[in-house]
């Protein structure tokens, strides 16, 4: 019998989350692996020794909260809300001068409902403007959330960008989606659902050594975009342990995408943590992880808005 | 925000009426010593001004976790803040309301009026400079409380070396009698000083301009309101060379404007000096006190002055020496010695008495002498001296030592009682406390003191003390010390209570202080003040010292006492030392 602990706290999930992945047995999208080499010639790839580090790498995230469930209506109807703060910001890896710096951190405070006369909440701890949604369901509330969210990182990483220099990587924390616009822009996918690649590929994955990345190949489920595995450093565990997914834009060339491919390789790796400092390491980027510790100072208290919300609730007459 | 902004109050410790935690604003900085200010706002509208003084500064990195993440953040891997907090002790709060200031209230840097206010330099009406603070500003002493007015004496203590404890203490006296606070010029005029030089011959230059003195520092005396120069008006007696029959005063480096001090035998007697040759706290334990006492009032008694020396019971003594193979002889004798002693002690304990009498001999025979002309100026008296006087210790043995200071104090201190009066006052400068005034025991010299230390105040007798340890120093005479004064101290005597006026942090900076750093603590402020005083405008070494004064060139041709007779067999001089 085989035994593997997951690295990460029971608490945070895990790096992969199916037994399919494990197993390789291959996925249903649309997948092209020929965009680097052909499939017969897949192995492990190391960067080429001449791969630099950008000087600059810029990361993005954002952290949500849900601080109360509401109901908002008037005498005739009542619907559900959702009542939360979310934030997204950007730390800036300045690597040539040694100095990470957050600099950009927004935060916003909003009520998600289906009520359609609702107005601004105004609280004694914060202010929530309203948001509508199609209907009440949570699913959906909780998806208004998200692309609010999104949004806002969205706007914190164009304010943050620094067009007039081609040295910068950006890298954000989840899938890229719809964002795939910005050219030196990489998604970063922490924990694995689907297997992706063909049973008969995955033996190169598994292989892979710390530092190490797959060939890139192109992905196509919603959107479609370039995407390798990357192993980081950490220690050793299951065979598909410290793995990541890092994705790239299909508007670029494959060229190009290669390139990107082999910058994440020397980058990422030294951003990666350590088991005992990070429940989700090494997965969970260093920078990200001050980030997003950054972003929850920000967000508040939650004990103190549910009283502020409560309190303002009371006040309201019925 | 004007620029003298420093920061705010944080929320994230507990914000006291007598102590709080500024977050410094990015820019900005605060440095121990600093004085800062911030208000409340009360409901009523009125403002609550809280004044203080920056008592530990703090630097941390805010967003990490673990000790190592300082390395992923200097890496560029982990964005994180330097954020630093100062924390404040209170010094003032005006009106007395207290309350803590709101966290977020801004806090100003204290400058001009503000830090006068702070500090309680405004309420002070007459001001001694005693060096400047961290932000080279001057700080001041209460006069007040150093002249008896309010309060008086000085403690200062700290190691031997790198405290600077004289060179404070005559700084001060420098610094108190030219500052002008001790009112109109007769009365500065009048005010006496009393120093004793124990160590080198460090302190018998202070009439000498210091050589070394740059315009930085003539500058930094200005800054203070002082002159930059040497004391005025300062004699300095050394006692006699051992053996020398004309009565040279023994130094080395310093020849002219110096005196010899010495006691004539007749007053050896008259005066009851006897006990300060036991002055040792060692002696005071023993049996044979009641025998020094006997002697000393027999003496009174018996002994009879003739021409510098003495005559008892018909027979003339000389000299010191004399004296004690006389008193000796007689208590040897059956038949005299029960005159001396009384009827109801042993021969154990006269014997003893008699073993320390002679060994006093060699100690203290230059010092009481009966082969000097009874005319001659000898004693140490500060109100017929100069304004300044120094008198040298250095050379003398420890129990000639003891004996000169107890006998000295004793003379001051009963003048000072007879005139009743507190002014004009007379400050004494006494190194080696902890020696002369110990813990434990009693001695006649700790008398002297103790009676300064209660009553010097009401009589205008001031005492300025330095020691080591204050921990072995008699309690009373550190409790009684208005002024509290600390150096470099020792670790170990950094714990002891006696230093707890200072907080802990001052208490851990005590023990690295570099020379010419000292924690003043006065009862006006909460917080002892750390000030650096100003190098010496007088010469402290011989190499230092400039141009003599006039008064020093006097005793060039006043060191022969013109009245004494050519060719005399007691205290003559031959004729090549005429001095006309």
């Amino acid at each position: 019998m085989r035994l593997f602990v997951e690295a990460w706290d029971p608490g945070f999930g895990a790096g992969v989350e199916s037994s399919e992945f494990v197993n390789g047995n291959g996925s249903s999208a649309e997948i092209d692996t020929e965009v680097e080499r052909p499939a017969e010639a897949w192995e492990p790839l190391s960067p080429a020794p001449d791969v630099r580090a950008p000087d600059v790498v810029l990361m993005v995230d954002g952290v949500r909260r849900r601080d109360a469930r509401v109901w908002v209506g008037d005498e005739t109807d009542v619907q559900p809300g959702l009542a939360a703060s979310y934030a997204a910001g950007v730390v800036r890896c300045d690597l040539r001068r040694g100095a990470a710096e957050v600099v950009t951190a927004r935060v916003e405070r909003g009520v998600f409902t289906s009520f359609p006369d609702a107005t601004e909440l105004l609280t004694g701890a914060a202010r929530y403007t309203v948001h509508q949604t199609k209907n009440g369901d949570q699913r959906v509330l909780d998806n208004a959330l998200q692309a609010r969210l999104a949004a806002l990182e969205a706007a914190v990483c164009a304010e943050s960008r620094d067009e007039s220099t081609a040295d910068e990587l950006i890298v954000a924390d989840g899938l890229l989606g719809s964002r795939a616009n910005a050219s030196r822009m990489l998604g970063y996918i922490k924990s694995q659902e689907q297997p992706y690649l063909p049973a008969a590929l995955t033996p190169v994955m598994t292989a892979l050594r710390a530092g190490q990345r797959t060939p890139v190949f192109r992905l196509g489920t919603r959107f479609r975009h370039y995407t390798w595995y990357l192993r980081l450093p950490g220690p050793k565990g299951a065979p598909w342990g410290n793995l990541v997914r890092v994705e790239c834009s299909t508007e670029l060339p494959p060229v190009a995408a290669v390139a990107l491919a082999d910058l994440s390789a020397v980058t990422l790796p030294r951003f990666a943590a350590t088991s005992y400092k990070d429940p989700r390491a090494p997965q969970n980027l260093m920078p990200i992880a001050g980030l997003e510790r950054r972003l929850r100072a920000m967000l508040g208290d939650g004990r103190l808005l549910h009283r502020a919300l409560t309190r303002t609730a009371n006040q309201v007459p019925v | 925000m004007t620029d003298q902004t420093v920061g705010r109050v944080l929320g994230t410790s507990d914000a006291t009426p007598l102590q709080f935690w500024v977050a410094v604003a990015p820019g900005a900085y605060l440095q121990l010593d600093d004085v800062v200010v911030t208000g409340r706002e009360l409901p009523d509208g009125s403002t609550v001004t809280i004044a203080g003084v920056v008592t530990a500064v703090r630097a941390r990195h805010e967003g990490a976790m673990f000790d190592s993440d300082v390395f992923a953040i200097a890496d560029g891997a982990l964005p994180a803040q330097i954020q630093e907090a100062a924390e404040v002790t209170t010094t003032r709060v005006d009106p007395e309301v207290y309350v803590p200031p709101s966290p977020g209230a801004v806090v100003r840097r204290a400058t001009g009026d503000a830090r006068a206010g702070a500090l309680y330099f405004d309420r002070m009406d007459r001001r001694v400079p005693m060096g400047f603070g961290r932000d080279g500003e001057p700080v001041y002493l209460n006069a007040d409380f150093l002249d008896g007015s309010r309060g008086a004496h000085v403690s200062i203590s700290g190691i031997s070396g790198v405290a600077t404890k004289t060179s404070f203490a005559t700084f001060l006296l420098y610094s108190m009698l030219r500052s002008g606070v001790l009112g109109g010029a007769g009365e500065a005029a009048n005010t006496r000083a009393l120093i004793f030089n124990v160590k080198g011959e460090d302190l018998l230059f202070l009439d000498h301009p210091n050589t070394r003195l740059d315009e930085r520092t003539v500058a930094a005396y200005g800054k203070l309101g002082l002159p930059a120069g040497a004391f005025r008006d300062v004699r300095v007696y050394a006692p006699p060379r051992a053996g020398d029959s004309s009565g040279t005063p023994d130094v080395g480096s310093r020849q002219t404007g110096i005196d010899p001090f010495y006691w004539t035998l007749a007053e050896f007697c008259k005066d009851s000096l006897l006990p300060f040759v036991f002055a040792d706290a060692d002696d005071e334990r023993q049996q044979y006190t009641m025998v020094v006492h006997a002697v000393t009032a027999h003496l009174v008694k018996v002994a009879v002055p003739a021409e510098g020396g003495i005559s008892v019971e018909g027979r003339r003594i000389n000299g010191y020496a004399d004296l004690v193979d006389f008193i000796v002889d007689q208590l040897s004798d059956e038949e005299t010695r029960h005159a001396w002693t009384g009827s109801a002690v042993g021969l154990g304990t006269v014997n003893a008495f008699a073993r320390r009498l002679i060994s006093s001999k060699r100690d203290l025979a230059r010092l009481i002498r009966g082969d000097l002309a009874q005319r001659r100026p000898h004693s140490i008296n500060t109100a017929e001296s100069a304004q300044l006087t120094v008198v040298d210790l250095h050379n003398l043995p420890d129990r000639a030592q003891r004996f000169v200071v107890g006998v000295t104090l004793k003379r001051e201190f009963e003048r000072k009682e007879k005139t009743g009066s507190a002014n004009p006052k007379l400050f004494v400068v006494l190194d080696e406390l902890n020696k002369y005034a110990p813990r434990e025991g009693a001695s006649p010299i700790k008398d002297v003191l103790l009676d300064i230390a209660e009553r010097g105040r009401s009589l205008g007798v001031i005492l300025i003390g330095c020691q080591q340890t204050a921990s072995e120093v008699e309690r009373r005479i550190v409790t009684n010390s208005a002024v509290k004064v600390v150096g470099r101290l020792d670790p170990a005597e950094a714990s002891r209570t006696e230093y707890g006026f200072l907080p802990p942090a001052q208490r851990q900076r005590a023990l690295i202080a570099k020379p010419g750093t000292m924690f003043v603590s006065q009862p006006d402020i909460p917080v002892p003040l750390c000030i650096e005083f100003p190098f010496p405008g007088w010469a402290t070494r011989p190499a230092e010292a400039g141009t003599p004064p006039d008064s020093a060139l006097r005793s060039v041709v006043q060191k022969t006492d013109p009245f004494a007779v050519v060719g005399a067999a007691v205290g003559g001089i031959s004729d090549d030392e005429i001095p006309f």
